[in-house]
């Protein structure tokens, strides 16, 4: 049975950032406003055991692009290249977040797409961290799977 | 010095052929655990693979476990480079053959240390 066991916002924003300085930018990112609308690109992987939920990354294309650029160390990045490099974001993330949760559990093969991604009806927001990278909003959340919810559409 | 990196993300694939270039390794690559052992049977092969868990088509714990199974390859070193870090998977793999395990996000000088604790690296540059 699924256990209701959350990250806390100050953990996720932690993983977060080792990721983003480890990868993209030694510079950390900063608190930000929550938009309702974060931006056109969005990654998310599931979480599926002991412990069910998603972990969802939200980006403007210019953004996805920037983080792109700097991981591949290229100059211009291809759409193809935009969708791998915020899908291995979230799954970075992703696998940090399980790992903080109870076992076992399975991490899924990121999704990511240009636009934004339905998640389950039954999967609940846990905790988000609102962050900004050169005046780009970067919004990552986490959220619980109800037993029936699993998946995204 | 031979190395092969096996992840399904290019992203990740750059990253490690960076690192492993500048130690200087001669890197190949593939996308999943099927397509490494087609390199691995028709290629030269590999002092060392770099290998991630989640995969699709055969993922990294079966390309391990395929490998251990061929006595001719015994002598390749295989390291875990991964996302997936419960403590069991940990365990599976290395009780299935893998030397070492590097959990994403990882730093370059982590993967120098490992390989120098494999003996694949010395003074910074492939032994």
């Amino acid at each position: 049975m699924s256990e209701l066991v959350t990250p806390t916002a100050e953990d996720l924003q932690a993983l977060v950032e080792q990721v983003w300085t480890s990868y993209v930018d030694p510079e950390p990112l900063l608190p930000a406003a929550p938009l309702a609308d974060p931006g056109c690109w969005s990654a998310v992987t599931t979480v599926t055991g002991a412990w069910r939920g998603m972990v969802t990354v939200e980006l403007p294309e210019r953004a996805a692009h920037a983080v792109a650029t700097r991981m591949l160390e290229v100059a211009e990045a291809s759409r193809e290249e935009m969708a791998d490099a915020v899908g291995e974001l979230v799954n970075m993330v992703g696998g940090n977040v399980k790992s903080l949760m109870p076992e076992p559990s399975q991490l899924s093969l990121p999704m990511v797409a240009s636009g934004s991604i339905t998640l389950p009806s039954g999967a609940q927001e846990a905790c988000r961290a609102d962050l900004a990278w050169q005046g780009m909003p970067i919004t990552v959340r986490v959220h619980l799977l109800e037993n029936d919810a699993e998946g995204a559409a | 010095m031979r190395a092969l990196i096996i992840d399904d993300s290019k992203t990740m694939r750059v990253i490690l052929r960076r690192i492993l270039t500048d130690l200087g390794f001669e890197v190949a690559e593939a996308g999943d655990g099927q397509q490494a052992l087609t390199v691995m049977e028709t290629g030269p092969l590999p002092e060392l693979c770099l290998i991630d868990w989640n995969m699709p088509v055969m993922d990294g714990y079966t390309f391990v476990t395929r490998v251990r199974d061929v006595p001719e390859w015994r002598d390749v070193t295989l390291m875990m480079v991964t996302t997936e870090s419960s403590h069991g998977n940990i365990v599976r793999a290395l009780a299935a053959g893998a030397h070492e395990y590097v959990i994403k996000p990882f730093t370059p000088d982590a993967i120098q240390e490992k390989l120098e604790l494999l003996g694949l690296v010395k003074d910074g540059a492939a032994a």
